[in-house]
């Protein structure tokens, strides 16, 4: 079986011994990915030769290694162009132009369009010199729209230069860009308003990855500190500090670490979500990329508290640079002791391995990310039983945290948890990374103090406001799956009262502070804190048709509601933007969301059924607009008699996507 | 006995009830005689839960700031429901755990999933095999609507995919429930199966370098829900609403794996596995399964024949029989070999030891069958009565000892009757050439072989499914035959062929019906002390402890059948 065609070269050999040895022996299965990635970067793409190759080095199935090429878009089973071009489809970009950008891609590399429009997996100029492909989101919000060239992120990409992007003519300059022409990577200065510690050295000039760069900034200092103290002290410091995670649920960090038991006799991992991919969220990118050791601090001694041996950073497959970037971090911590054996003197043995995602946003999920790790199709776990505390990585007692989290613990160490808990509110502690984009001015990252910003000062002030003689819409406020806040909403908040008696208050949506209680009580929710601003000139039918195509493109497909209904939800608002609305859409669109959050396995239900509920019940005017129909369009017939498959007349293979997207206006104006 | 787990206080749909710790949410219903849909769940399968079909409402006791539970005026648990809907498929009861199975929120999830199914399924129930025994259309009636709200276009996915060459996929029809896909894990054993794709694009398929192949494979046809997966041998021949089920058991090995023969007609078109934890679980073999086509073979004995004028002449059933006995009675008890089959049932067995007795005959034995085994189910003993041939006919070590010696005897001529018995004699050492020069060589049996055309006697009988009687499987336990469909032609059941033979030497014996033979058989031999035919029931008894040396796998993920076995172990046979 293991006679394959092609040779494997030595160095190829070696890289994937290496990739298995950084999984438990008898958990080669891990390696699948790596592997993969290692023979498409090697080969251009993965070959049926390929997948039995793999299959056979880690003693599985050929179908255990085909189902994951399917799974993952970045994997791909046919050659690519010499220059490879992702264009981000999702909703920050598309607002910024990103559809312009794929139509002037296709035409300025002359490739013609496929049955599915802008939406074929991806298409190969006839020299083969560029292959173009749409997309999810690339976690650069900010700076929309945004590509990948090969392994190379540009921002702040112009429509009508695209032909640039892969002549290797220039980068992106101010002048080129459309919108302000700002590139976030220049935002060094913080806002008044922002209460700068995670993110203290990014975007600073004089700044590097380099490990000396950061000890000469005081770094591994809290490593040290953290050394000399008990696993108990440093889980009652978390504790005291209150942190709650930053990845979306917002699940206190000190109640998930104190679920580990102390005597655990399995071994216990730690695993580092780094999957950052919810849409409106680009905050792991800039600590990944431009302060690698804050992370690896953290997640030192985040595993030192929880008498972790291995920790894995599952890091997601479009971060190339940043995989890199935390490679040589980890190699430069462990000459200088920080990581290895016997640490810092302190008896204590740690190893930390980069696992690579290939773009699958419910690696986010962090069942589904273990199941990744495992080397198997993303499909979050059930629980019960099988909370990651108890059975997690190889059914053994994982935690899981977000990058900015495990930041934070580093904080707490340095600053202890009490003084720690004094910043923001109480029970939404500390400070947060919040993202802007959309249309405002100035979108990009600022650290605030969790509660001490409100929404109004966020984008009036920090952002910038509206642009020109533009209004305030609409806010999504923590990342696409959060649900739509109306500009003219009014929101009903308790304040507690120093005697313990609430007072309501009401509020307009500038007056809402941007912490997870109030945004709760509003609604909505804080999630990954990645708020998108929508202004008067969208189509929130458009709006929410570019977030279900994305939610519809992502679900996992294990779950029945979720899997049959992010599809159904897509398809309804497709046709609703063709002209084909009929007056029960709006009802129908509801009720589908209704089925599914709530009912399915993981939380990728809700995430994918509150934007249609709050969209379609904030918005009824846009709907009704685009709803007018009163009869619906003929039935498709109800079963395709086989005799027609047969003689072809019927095509029997999935569609990738379904086309009809960019007929609705390339940005999506009315 | 197994140990007995502790039992819990479980209440369901307002009345409590106890359960042995371990139970299933989802059985525990069921215990009730409360069915909840599924899809995905399959009760000796892993739980994904993945169809959310099961989502019922459960809550868990209220408890107090002492940490104990809170009473309600009854005295019993307060309960606090979740106010989100749980699957009860991986969820096992618990102390206290409060389970509504049918309120306006449960009815509404069952709606909703049923809507979420059928809107990409073809709906191609005229033409589905799976109509009639498809889970989709039993709880469409319960929980479907009667129009669809779906505008949109149905996913297409690929259609009529051979992923063995014994299954073929619909892949449209498929619901993604996975239970194939665990079953080829957990119980095949063979990792073949998977997803591919990704949402609702999703499709179930086998890599084209390794298809669904293994000898279990038609066991994922019985348990996909729907018409996904469809079996290529019976696929489009038979309405399943048209079938006669008749419950028997496989004889193609000795596990006795106990079926279901779907037939119409006298026509048998399927056989499916039906459930005994002691024998089969609930799976068999694709080789058993589908071993019954010899039945309709051209090669079927439909006359029975009679050595006269120099050939063979056919006659009718009194006149052969009788011919039959006048050339054995030409013989004296030396002379005469009988060669039976480890595929006769105990009451064929039972008779031809009769007949041996009365014949005096020097020789008698079964025809030893041996094939790869493998530790799932299938035996390496491929005779299905290997135990109760040494049973009835007394037998001691391995079968087949003498029949070196019988062919030995025939050569040189000492034996000059030989009976066989649902065997080729051709196939144990004995040429053609000496057949033809025996001056008696009888055979009983289904089909024309080898050795037929130069009988002095031929015996036409009935095979497995025509006919009813008992067996004891390679692991002791004794089971019944059922007759799903007549014999052909003037083919006869065995046991009144070897009861009117017998007759003919010692006149009327008394033995009207089969179940004279087994009480006769019971009466004699101990291990059946106290039983009959209808009370070997449905399931069977274990009426001998497993031998040692049995090559007969106990069922995979099922306690031992020695767990159950309450009867003194085998004594001397009189």
């Amino acid at each position: 079986m293991a006679s394959t065609a092609t040779k494997i070269p030595a160095e190829l050999k070696r890289q994937v011994d290496a990739a298995i040895a950084q999984y438990p022996p008898e958990r080669k299965r891990s390696a699948a990915l790596p592997l993969l990635h290692l023979w498409q970067e090697r080969f251009g793409f993965i070959s049926d030769e390929g997948i039995n190759w793999i299959a056979d080095k880690l003693e599985l199935q050929p179908i255990n290694i085909l189902e994951l090429v399917t799974f993952y878009p970045m994997l791909r089973q046919k050659s690519a162009g010499k220059t490879h071009i992702r264009v981000c489809r999702t909703l920050s970009c598309a607002m910024a132009g990103s559809y312009r950008v794929m139509e002037n891609l296709y035409a300025a590399a002359g490739i013609a369009r496929g049955p599915n429009g802008l939406h074929d997996p991806f298409l190969v100029s006839k020299d083969g010199k560029v292959s173009v492909e749409f997309v999810e989101c690339l976690a650069s919000c900010g700076t929309a729209p945004v590509c990948m060239v090969d392994d190379e992120l540009r921002e702040n990409v112009d429509p009508n230069a695209v032909a640039d992007l892969f002549l290797g003519r220039t980068r992106v300059t101010p002048e080129s860009g459309q919108g302000s022409g700002l590139n976030i990577n220049s935002q060094a200065s913080p806002h008044p308003l922002e209460r700068r510690l995670v993110f203290k050295n990014i975007g600073r000039p004089d700044w590097t990855t380099d490990i000396d760069c950061y000890l000469d900034d005081g770094g591994y200092q809290e490593l040290k500190k953290a050394v000399t103290m008990s696993r108990t002290d440093i889980l009652n410091e978390v504790k005291t500090s209150a942190l709650r995670g930053r990845g979306g649920a917002g699940f206190p960090t000190g109640v998930k670490w104190s679920f580990i038991k102390p005597d655990e006799k399995k071994p216990v991992y730690l695993i580092c979500n780094a999957d950052e991919s919810e849409p409106g969220t680009f905050k792991d990118r800039y600590i990944i990329h431009q302060d690698p050791h804050q992370l690896l601090e953290g997640v030192l001694i985040s595993c030192y508290a929880l008498n972790v041996h291995t920790a894995y950073i599952y890091i997601r497959g479009e971060f190339p640079e940043g995989t890199k970037i935390l490679k040589r971090a980890i190699e430069e911590a462990r000459a200088k002791k920080f990581l290895g054996k016997n640490i810092l003197g302190s008896n204590f043995d740690v190893e930390v391995f980069i696992h690579r995602g290939a773009g699958a946003y419910i690696c986010g999920e962090e069942t589904g990310l273990i199941e990744s790790l495992e080397g198997k199709r993303a499909y979050p776990r059930i629980k019960p039983p099988y909370f990651p505390a108890v059975l997690g990585l190889y059914m053994c007692p994982t935690i899981v945290n977000n990058v900015e989290t495990l930041c934070h613990v580093k904080h707490i160490i340095a600053m202890g948890g009490a003084e720690y808990s004094r910043l923001g509110r109480p029970g939404n502690t500390g400070t947060r990374i919040v993202c802007v984009s959309g249309d405002v001015v100035r979108p990009g990252y600022f650290e605030i103090e969790v509660g001490a910003v409100t929404m109004g000062q966020l984008i009036y002030e920090m952002a910038g406001g509206m642009k020109f003689g533009r209004q305030l819409r609409a806010v999504v406020p923590g990342g696409s799956s959060a649900k739509v806040l109306r500009a003219d909403e009014r929101f009903k908040l308790k304040d507690k009262q120093s005697d313990g008696s609430t007072i309501e208050r009401e509020i307009s949506i500038d007056e809402i502070p941007m912490d997870f209680d109030s945004l709760a009580a509003c609604g909505s929710m804080a999630g990954s804190g990645g708020v998108i601003v929508l202004d008067d000139s969208r189509d929130m039918v458009w709006a929410l048709n570019n977030i279900n195509e994305f939610y519809a493109h992502e679900s996992c497909g294990q779950c029945t509601p979720c899997r049959e209904g992010a599809l159904w939800m897509k398809k309804i608002t497709d046709r609703m933007l063709l002209g084909g609305g009929v007056m029960q859409d709006p009802g129908t669109l509801k009720t589908v969301a209704d089925n599914i959050a709530g009912r399915t396995i993981c939380a990728f239900g809700e995430a994918c059924a509150w934007p249609t509920q709050s969209f379609v019940e904030k918005f009824p005017e846009d709907f009704a607009a685009r709803a007018k129909k009163s009869a619906p369009p003929p039935l498709p017939p109800e079963y395709t008699p086989e005799e027609l498959i047969a003689k072809g007349k019927i095509s029997t293979v999935p569609l990738a996507h379904d086309p009809g997207w960019e007929k609705a206006g390339t940005a999506g104006t009315i | 006995m197994a140990e007995t787990s502790p039992l819990v206080n479980v209440q369901i749909d307002g009345v409590w009830h106890q359960f042995p710790k371990g139970t299933r949410v989802i059985e525990a219903c069921a215990q009730l005689g409360v069915y909840i849909p599924r899809y995905c769940y399959h009760p000796k399968l892993s739980s994904p839960g993945n169809c959310r079909m099961c989502l019922i409402e459960m809550g868990l006791p209220r408890m107090g700031p002492d940490r104990k539970f809170e009473s309600g005026a009854d005295g019993k648990p307060v309960i606090n429901w979740m106010p989100r809907p749980q699957i009860c498929c991986a969820q096992d009861v618990a102390e206290g755990l409060g389970v509504r199975t049918s309120s306006p929120l449960v009815e509404e999830c069952r709606r909703g999933v049923m809507e979420f199914l059928l809107i990409n399924h073809p709906l191609d129930c005229p033409i589905c095999d799976q109509a009639g025994e498809c889970r989709l259309q039993e709880f469409s009636v319960e929980y479907g609507r009667a129009d669809s709200r779906f505008l949109e276009g149905k996913v297409k996915k690929p259609k009529r995919v051979q992923i063995g060459s014994r299954v073929t996929l619909d892949d449209e029809r498929c619901i993604l429930c996975s239970r194939c896909i665990r079953f080829c894990q957990e119980i095949a054993k063979d990792d073949v199966l998977g997803f591919t794709e990704r949402g609702g694009h999703t499709i179930l398929t086998a890599h084209p370098d390794k298809r669904l192949e293994n000898n279990y494979s038609l066991n994922t046809v019985d348990i996909c829900p729907v018409g996904a997966l469809t079996s290529s041998h019976f696929r489009f021949e038979m309405r399943v609403w048209f079938l006669k089920e008749t419950k028997s058991i496989c004889t193609s090995c000795a596990t006795g794996c106990n079926t279901i023969i779907g037939s119409r007609e006298d026509v048998i078109y399927r056989q499916t596995p039906r459930e005994n934890v002691a024998v089969n679980s609930v799976w068999m073999c694709d080789y058993g399964r589908l071993n019954f086509e010899y039945l309709t073979s051209p090669e079927r004995l439909l006359e029975p024949e009679i050595f006269s004028g120099d050939k063979l002449q056919p006659a009718d059933w009194k006149t052969v029989i009788s011919h039959t006995a006048l050339q054995l009675r030409h013989f004296s008890g030396r002379d005469i070999a009988i060669v039976a089959s480890g595929r006769m049932t105990n009451e064929e067995l039972w008779l031809t030891a009769r007949l041996a007795q009365q014949l005096n005959a020097s020789f008698i034995d079964i025809v030893p069958r041996k094939g790869e085994g493998d530790d799932i189910l299938l035996s390496q003993d491929r005779n299905p009565n290997t135990n109760g041939a040494k049973i009835m006919l007394g037998l001691e070590g391995t079968t087949g000892a003498s029949l070196e010696a019988i062919a030995a005897s025939v050569a040189e001529g000492r034996i000059k009757a030989l009976v066989v018995l649902g065997e080729d004699p051709t196939e144990f050492g004995i040429t053609v050439e000496q057949l033809k020069k025996l001056p008696s060589f009888i055979t009983m049996n289904i089909l024309r072989n080898a050795a037929t055309a130069h009988a002095t006697a031929i015996l036409p009988s009935a095979a497995y499914a025509e006919k009813r009687g008992s067996m004891i499987n390679g692991r002791g336990r004794l089971q019944r035959l059922n007759r799903a469909v007549r014999p052909p032609g003037q083919a006869r059941e065995d046991w009144e062929i070897l009861r009117d033979l017998l007759q003919e030497f010692t006149g009327s014996n008394g033995l009207g019906s089969i179940e004279d033979v087994f009480r006769q058989m019971a009466e004699s031999l101990q291990p059946l002390a106290g039983l009959s035919l209808s009370k070997i029931g449905d399931l069977g008894v274990k009426v001998m402890a497993t031998p040692e040396s049995s090559a007969t796998p106990s069922p995979p993920g099922e306690p031992s059948d020695e767990e159950f076995f309450e009867r003194p172990p085998l004594h001397a046979v009189k």
